[in-house]
C-alpha cells in the first residue's frame, strides 16, 4: 500500500474535538496505548496515532476503492444519521443510518427478499399502480413503502455483500461488527475510549460524541473512497 | 496408472469413432477429478469464509509497540498545488436523478426501482430462484461433492399449554471421503427439512482432518465436547475403521480407512460427534510439528 497525502492536519482534527474522549469511568483499559492524557475527568486520546490509523486506513480505502470494491457506511446515532447519509451519497457508498436490522448481512436472502419487496414496491408508485386499489390496500402498501424507505434506503444499490464496512460508533453498532467478524468482511470503526479497539481491523481512535469530529474523519475517508474511483477510471 | 491406460483406450475407440479431434481433448480433463476434487472444494471454502481461531491471531507487532513511546506523525510531503476538497457537505448539491445516475454507473440498477440510464430495471429477478407451483421444488442433491450421513433423528417436544409440540431434530455429518468433515444439526416440523438444515449447518463448520498415506491418524488424542470424551488412536492398513456409532460416522466421512476410536463418557451422538472433530483438530502433521520446532522429521520417530 502506497502513502499518499490525505491532507491530515492535527490542528484541524484538535479544532473539531477528535482528541476527546468519554468519562474517565467508562474506559476499556485496551485503549491504554491510545490514550494520552486525563483531564477534567476526561480522557484525550493520542492524536497522532489517530492520524496515523486515519492515514493508513485512508490508503487502504483508496486502495480497495480503485479495485472496485463496495463500501458500506453504518452510523445509527441520530446525531450521525444525517452526515453518514450524505458523506455515503457522496462517495456513492451504501450506508445505514437509521437502525441496523438483526442479520443484515449474516441473513443477506432474506434481506433480499426485503429488497426485492421494495423495489416491487417503488415499481409499482412509479407506475401508478396504488392509485388503483381501494384507499386503505394502497395506505398499507405505502407505509411499507415508506417503512422499507427508512431502513433500506442506503443499501437499495447492494447487490452482494459489501467488501469494507465502515462504523461508525463500535458501542453503538456492536451487532454490525458482530456479523462482520462472523463473515469475515474487513471492518474500518470509529473508536472512542470505551471501545475494543482490537475488534475491528482497523481502528481510529476517536471522538464519536461530536458531530464534527465524526464529519472530519468521514470527510477525509470519502475523499480517499473517491480519488481511488477516479484513479480506477483513468487506469482500470 | 490404470486410469491413464483406460483414457488411452477411450482415446483411441473415440478418435476411430468421431472425426471430431476436439472431442478428445476433453477426456483427460474428465478423469483428472479423481485426483485434484480433494484439493478444490478445500480452496473454495477456505476462500469463502476465513474461520477466525484463536492460533490465528499474530500478536508479534505488539511485541515492538511501546506505549510510553513518542509516536511521530510524519505524513508525506503534499503534492504540489494541492487544495483540500470540497467536503462532503459543502460541495455543490447534487439533484436526484445526478445521484442515481452515478449510483446505477456503478452498481446497475439493483434494487432501487428506477432506471436512470435505460438498464432494465428487473435484472435482480434472475438471481429468484424460481418456486414452481405444482409438486415441490427440486432441489439438487448433490452439490459440491460432499456426502451427507444422517446419525441420529429424535424427535423432540416443547410442551405448551395448547399441548405437545413435536419437532424433528437430525444430527448430519457432512463429508467428502478426503480429509473434509462437517457435523451439523438442524430441527423442523418434518424429518426431511431437519435433514435439509442439518446439512447446511454441518456445511458452514467444515474441519480439515490431518491424514497420512495410509488413510489414518498421525497420531492418538483424546477430545472432549461436553460430557462425552473420544480417543482416537491410528492403526494399521487394513485395519478398517473400529469405533462405535456416531464416531465411526465421522471418521468414514472423513476418508479415514484406518482407526481406533472409543467413546470413553456419555454416549450422546452429537456430542460424540462433536468431540472427534475437537479430536481431530488438536493433532497435528509430523511435517508441522517438525517446522514449529525447527528440527528435522527424523528426531520425531526416535
Amino acid at each position: 500500500m502506497a502513502r499518499r497525502y490525505w491532507n491530515i492536519n492535527l490542528e484541524e482534527m484538535l479544532e473539531a474535538g477528535v482528541h476527546f474522549g468519554h468519562g474517565t469511568r467508562k474506559w476499556n483499559p485496551r485503549m491504554a496505548p491510545y490514550i494520552s492524557a486525563k483531564r477534567k475527568g476526561i480522557h484525550i486520546t493520542n492524536l497522532t496515532r489517530t492520524a496515523r490509523f486515519l492515514s493508513e486506513a485512508c490508503d487502504l480505502l483508496f486502495d480497495a476503492a480503485s479495485k472496485r470494491k463496495q463500501f458500506l457506511i453504518v452510523g445509527t446515532k441520530n446525531k450521525a444519521a444525517d452526515s453518514v447519509a450524505r458523506a455515503a451519497i457522496r462517495a456513492r457508498c451504501h450506508y445505514v443510518n437509521k437502525k441496523w436490522l438483526g442479520g443484515m448481512l449474516t441473513n443477506w436472502p432474506t434481506t433480499e427478499t426485503r429488497l426485492h419487496k421494495f423495489r416491487d414496491l417503488r415499481t409499482e408508485q412509479n407506475t401508478g399502480g396504488l392509485n388503483r386499489l381501494p384507499k386503505r390496500d394502497a395506505a398499507m402498501l405505502k407505509r411499507q413503502l415508506s417503512r422499507l424507505q427508512t431502513y433500506l434506503g442506503g443499501i437499495k444499490y447492494m447487490t452482494r455483500l459489501p467488501d469494507i464496512v465502515i462504523i461508525v460508533d463500535q458501542q453503538e453498532e456492536y451487532t454490525a461488527l458482530r456479523e462482520c467478524i462472523t463473515l469475515g468482511i474487513p471492518t474500518i470503526c470509529l473508536i472512542d475510549t470505551n471501545c475494543d479497539p482490537d475488534l475491528a481491523d482497523i481502528s481510529i481512535p476517536a471522538n464519536d460524541d461530536a458531530i464534527a469530529s465524526i464529519r472530519l474523519i468521514l470527510n477525509k475517508l470519502v475523499v480517499a473512497i473517491c480519488e481511488g474511483r477516479s484513479s480506477y477510471i483513468r487506469n482500470p | 496408472m490404470a486410469a491413464t491406460t483406460a483414457t488411452a483406450a477411450v482415446l483411441s475407440s473415440l478418435s476411430f469413432l468421431s472425426p471430431n479431434p476436439s472431442v478428445s481433448f476433453l477426456f483427460p480433463k474428465s478423469t483428472k477429478p479423481f485426483f485434484l476434487s480433494g484439493s478444490f472444494p478445500s480452496l473454495s471454502l477456505s476462500l469463502a469464509r476465513p474461520q477466525p481461531k484463536a492460533s490465528d491471531i499474530d500478536t508479534a507487532f505488539f511485541d515492538d509497540l511501546d506505549p510510553e513511546e513518542e509516536v511521530v506523525f510524519d505524513p508525506p510531503t503534499p503534492p504540489e498545488g494541492f487544495t483540500p476538497p470540497p467536503a462532503f457537505d459543502d460541495g455543490p448539491d447534487e439533484t436526484e436523478d445526478e445521484i442515481a445516475a452515478a449510483y446505477e454507473e456503478l452498481y446497475g440498477p439493483a434494487y432501487s426501482g428506477i432506471s436512470v440510464l435505460g438498464n432494465d430495471v428487473f435484472v435482480m429477478d434472475s438471481k429468484v430462484k424460481k418456486t414452481s407451483a405444482f409438486g415441490k421444488v427440486k432441489k439438487d442433491k448433490v452439490r459440491d461433492g460432499f456426502e451427507e450421513r444422517v446419525v441420529q433423528v429424535r424427535r423432540v417436544t416443547k410442551v405448551v399449554k395448547g399441548g405437545k409440540q413435536l419437532h424433528f431434530r437430525a444430527v448430519v455429518v457432512v463429508g467428502d471421503k478426503q480429509g473434509q468433515v462437517g457435523v451439523g444439526v438442524g430441527k423442523a416440523k418434518e424429518v426431511i427439512g431437519a435433514v435439509q438444515k442439518s446439512a447446511v449447518n454441518a456445511r458452514r463448520n467444515i474441519v480439515t482432518i490431518p491424514m497420512t498415506k495410509y488413510l489414518t491418524f498421525p497420531h492418538r488424542s483424546e477430545g472432549d465436547y461436553g460430557a462425552a470424551t473420544v480417543m482416537l488412536r491410528p492403526a494399521a492398513p487394513g485395519t478398517g475403521v473400529i469405533a462405535g456409532g456416531a464416531v465411526r460416522i465421522v471418521l468414514e466421512m472423513a476418508g479415514v480407512e484406518n482407526a481406533l476410536g472409543k467413546q470413553l463418557g456419555s454416549k450422546n451422538a452429537l456430542n460424540n460427534a462433536r468431540a472427534t472433530v475437537v479430536a481431530v483438530q488438536k493433532m497435528k502433521q509430523f511435517r508441522e510439528v517438525a517446522q514449529e520446532r525447527g528440527i528435522p522429521m527424523e528426531e520425531l520417530w526416535k
